[in-house]
């Protein structure tokens, strides 16, 4: 990894050597934790700011660590071609810079042990991401998502400031480790839920990660969404392990899991950004992450029932599934872009034409999203749901919880099935809305061949479940602080028998219909009920197959429609604009940033120069002051 | 009986028998009517008629314009196939089928969705955004009335799931769920199965272009998939599991036919709803799921 560092601003082919090797070994090493070779730890002689290095992969890092090596190695390949050198010539070796110290840190954050040293790695991830995400940063709406990400990360780096440095004073040791016996630390759970929250884009704390998404190059869109935010994940699954917990903790994650899955996707469905879209399913699909490690986290309360066991790892294979098809997504969106060199969805249109590569890996990493079987999104989210309904079943005291977060679970992946029919119909369906959806191009094998090898990670999962259940079995018991019990069954087998059976089916007889219609086909133009001449511009447009949901949750989305209706009897021209802006961030954080910086606007009134005025201040504060003193020592 | 052989029989049993529920509704539409009507096999000789016949594909549409009415229809059947046929149980079961069903059906309503807007026509796209937003609210209805029965019976896998609650409960949850019949089977109040010629289409607004073999493909699935519903519907309420084999599965047949009886019936005696009405009846098909959810929870505890 470090060679891969020193080569990324000199030699892009080394670059690329190094970053796949490493990708590799690290990608191996975490698959022998997962397989069952016992823990990795190394502690070094040297120390770093005063403290000794204190490594450690466990099963819980190993599992973030695969997803990561993955997607790293899917985005190297893919920048190569899609942020190439002859045409960024200057900001192509900042790029791979970055990459190459963001996979660093964060594979340091996963494996440090120790308090410091996990917020050093921490603080460096943040800031390679910040360099990543401006790497275009002539645009100006880069650069303002750029700040916004900053300012986020880093109210979030202080949360976790003030934790681990209570959790020093408390324990009297930076070292991490498991430390439930210590019930005092109990509500220092809750800082790192806001610090963890922040970067993991929890509702309402996702305020910078559509913008930052949406404005960075698609390839660190990619890790960002699929690798950077689950970061977070790990931090609270780490700290929620280790760490004894406040009775209300999985109540309140279980929560805040549900308003992130049904918001995000609202949100969503209120876009006409491809990425921006995008990038509020990944507040949905850390909600469902969430509403998993919730349930675990009451399960854990009530004495580690089964139906915990479920949930978690349910929501811990969800992390793996959403890296996979989210940076699938991103990096099709990406190819979209490259081509059409536009985000607005309205403006494309029949692009499956021009690019039936990307159109087909979109729409696998769009059904996986939907949570459809045979895909891997149904896998996780399966298992999430079978912990709810045994919550349910057995009438546990979590029922009260679980019947409800079922049914939004299942409002969630409806609105998520709503969300990307109308992304694929409207982006890749249909015919071309205007001349650069037309002159579209498809990528090149470099593209395809990243989005390729993540399509094949999401097919794995899906069509393969019962084998990944041991090495899940092993991280959830992990978490539950048991050791491996014997004989708990593979719960996955069932949908690895059934998941290569359906596609097996579905493949025959697709290939058999085509086949048969082979010779009897006959185009004409789409019949319509008879329009002899439909345009492209007739079409139903992303927002009109949104708007019977948008209305729906039209008291958070709060959409801004500028209408120009036609009137009289001989209309002029007439036009409609529809746009949902990020409510949180507008409605809550700017107002209360304002009013702050009105207040400091009114304080600053007082400091103008004049020494005669200081000195009256310097009068009436001594004034002030003796008679203080006066009436408090009577 | 050999597993496969099982499977076989309730495979042609489920294909076969399908197409005869479309042709029962319109006889009983056409009797309330006065008319003589078509004949109740019309289904069969349409599909017949519709697989020989060659397609007309619109330009703009791609391969998966050919191949999503196959994948639809693949998944009913799936879906069908996990489905106990009262006394003579499942093919295969095991804990959480009932999610992999009502998935099933989610992929089947993508694919549809995903064909209608394969034309770029505006009529088409409209039918499908009002399908996907229409099905948000019946799956919640779907998966009340599910969480129902796993309450109810303690148990998450299809073949030991139908243990009907007790009297008032099971009143509510078959009014619940026929609702959520009609609106998935597009059936009116919802949706009119007989014109496709109206902007206030939902579901066969989205099949105007298909014709000739995806056509029948997406027919037949539809005919499917509202046998499903009759079935699960039936087991639901009725405590069918406990009779003896021959007499179950009569049973179950029996209420088939009722409950297509009853959709011919409302079907012949109310409108179509107002467009802006059909959120809130579905609504209301949830709340009457949500009642017996209710009613089971607190009854045994």
């Amino acid at each position: 990894m470090l060679a891969s560092l020193l080569a990324s601003h000199t030699a892009p082919r080394w670059w690329i050597v190094f970053t796949l090797t490493a990708a590799t070994c690290a990608f191996v090493a975490a698959a022998m934790v997962l397989s069952g070779i016992p823990a990795w730890e190394w502690r070094s002689e040297h120390t770093v700011g005063g403290e000794q290095i204190f490594m450690r992969l466990d099963e819980i890092s190993a599992f973030f660590l695969l997803l990561l090596c993955v997607v790293g190695a899917a985005g190297a390949i893919y920048c190569r071609s899609y942020w190439p050198q002859q045409a960024h010539p200057r900001s192509a070796g900042q790029g791979r810079l970055w990459w190459s110290a963001l996979l660093t840190s964060m594979g340091l954050v996963l494996t440090q042990s120790n308090g410091l040293h996990f917020l050093l790695a921490w603080e460096s991830f943040a800031l390679s991401a910040y360099f990543l995400v401006t790497l275009d940063r002539k645009d100006p709406a880069v650069r303002s998502a750029g700040w916004l990400y900053l300012g986020a990360s880093h109210a979030g780096t202080l949360a976790l400031f003030g934790f681990f440095a209570a959790l020093a004073a408390q324990t009297g040791s930076w070292e991490l480790g498991p430390m439930t016996d210590q019930a005092s630390l109990a509500p220092l759970f809750w800082i790192a839920l806001l610090g963890f929250g922040i970067k993991a884009g929890v509702f309402p704390l996702h305020i910078w990660l559509p913008s930052a998404h949406a404005s960075a190059p698609s390839h660190v869109s990619a890790i960002m969404s699929g690798v950077a935010i689950k970061m977070g994940i790990y931090g609270l699954v780490r700290f929620s392990t280790w760490l004894p917990l406040p009775v209300e903790a999985g109540w309140v994650v279980v929560g805040l899991g549900c308003a992130s899955a049904v918001l995000g996707v609202a949100f969503a469905l209120g876009q006409h950004d491809l990425k921006r879209l995008l990038a509020y399913h990944s507040v949905e699909n850390i909600g469902i992450i969430l509403i998993g490690l919730g349930f675990a986290m009451i399960a854990l309360d009530h004495g580690r029932p089964q139906w915990g066991l479920m949930a978690l790892a349910g929501g811990l294979l969800h992390v793996w599934n959403h890296g996979l098809f989210k940076a699938l997504l991103f990096l099709g969106a990406g190819a979209v872009l490259h081509s059409t060199g536009t985000r607005e969805m309205s403006r494309m249109g029949g692009l499956w034409k021009a690019m039936p590569w990307t159109a087909s890996l979109f729409t696998l990493g769009a059904v996986a999203i939907c949570g459809l079987p045979p895909l891997n999104g149904f896998v996780s989210e399966w298992l999430v749901y079978r912990g709810l309904f045994d919550a349910a079943r057995l009438k546990s005291a979590a029922a009260v919880g679980a019947v409800p977060a079922a049914i939004l679970l299942a409002v969630t992946g409806a609105l998520a099935l709503a969300c990307f029919v109308k992304v694929c119909g409207v982006v890749f369906l249909g015919a071309a809305r205007t001349k650069c959806a037309q002159d579209a191009r498809e990528c090149d094998a470099g593209m395809r061949a990243g989005m390729a090898i993540l399509a094949a990670g999401c097919l794995a999962v899906g069509l393969a479940p019962a084998f990944i259940w041991p090495s899940l079995l092993r991280v959830a018991q992990a978490w539950l602080r048991i050791g491996p019990v014997p004989g708990v069954p593979n719960h996955l087998e069932p949908l690895g028998v059934a998941h290569p059976l359906l596609a097996l089916a579905i493949l025959a007889l697709g290939a058999a219909a085509l086949a048969m219609l082979r010779g009897r086909c006959r185009r004409a133009v789409t019949w319509d009920c008879g329009y002899s001449a439909p345009s492209a511009r007739m079409q139903y447009s992303a927002g009109s197959f949104a708007g019977i949901i948008t209305a729906w949750f039209a008291w958070i989305l709060r959409p801004v429609v500028r209408a120009d209706l036609p009137v009289a009897i001989f209309p002029a021209r007439s036009a409609i604009n529809s746009h949902t802006p990020e409510t949180v961030l507008e409605s809550v954080i700017y107002p209360a940033g304002n009013r702050v910086l009105r207040v400091a606007d009114f304080v600053r009134t007082f400091q103008h120069g004049r020494v005669q005025s200081y000195l009256i201040y310097l009068c009436a504060a001594l004034v002030v002051l003796a008679v203080a003193v006066i009436l408090y020592t009577e | 009986m050999p597993l496969y052989i099982d499977i076989v029989l309730r495979l042609l049993l489920w294909l076969l028998l399908a197409p005869l529920l479309p042709g029962i509704i319109n006889k009983v539409k056409a009797w309330v009517a006065g008319r003589q009507g078509p004949p109740v096999l019309q289904l069969y000789y349409d599909l017949a008629r519709l697989w020989r016949k060659s397609v007309v594909l619109s330009t703009l549409a791609s391969p998966g314009f050919i191949i999503a009415p196959a994948v639809a229809w693949t998944a009913v059947v799936a879906a069908a196939l996990l489905l106990p046929l009262a006394g003579a149980g499942a093919a295969f079961s095991f804990d959480g089928d009932v999610l992999l069903l009502i998935y099933f059906l989610a992929l089947a309503r993508f694919c549809t969705a995903w064909g209608a807007m394969e034309t770029g026509s505006a009529f088409e796209g409209m039918g499908a955004a009002r399908e996907v937003s229409f099905a948000v609210l019946a799956e919640i209805g779907i998966i009340t009335a599910v969480l129902t029965l796993v309450v109810q019976s303690g148990s998450i896998a299809l073949s030991s799931m139908f243990e009907p609650l007790p009297g008032p409960g099971a009143a509510l949850l078959a009014v619940g769920l026929f609702i959520i019949l009609l609106a998935e089977n597009c059936r009116v109040p919802f949706d009119d199965p007989n014109t496709h010629l109206e902007l206030t289409m939902i579901h066969e607004v989205m099949v105007l272009d298909h014709s000739g073999p995806p056509l029948a493909m997406i027919l037949h699935g539809a005919a499917v998939k509202l046998m499903l519903f009759c079935i699960f519907l039936a087991q639901a309420v009725l405590p069918l599991s406990e009779l003896p084999l021959l007499i179950s599965v009569a049973a179950l047949a029996g209420s088939v036919l009722l409950i297509t009886v009853a959709v011919g019936l409302v079907e012949s005696l109310t409108a179509r709803l107002a467009f802006k009405r059909v959120p809130l009846l579905l609504t209301i098909g949830f709340l009457f799921c949500l009642f017996p959810l209710i009613l089971t929870w607190m009854g045994e505890s």
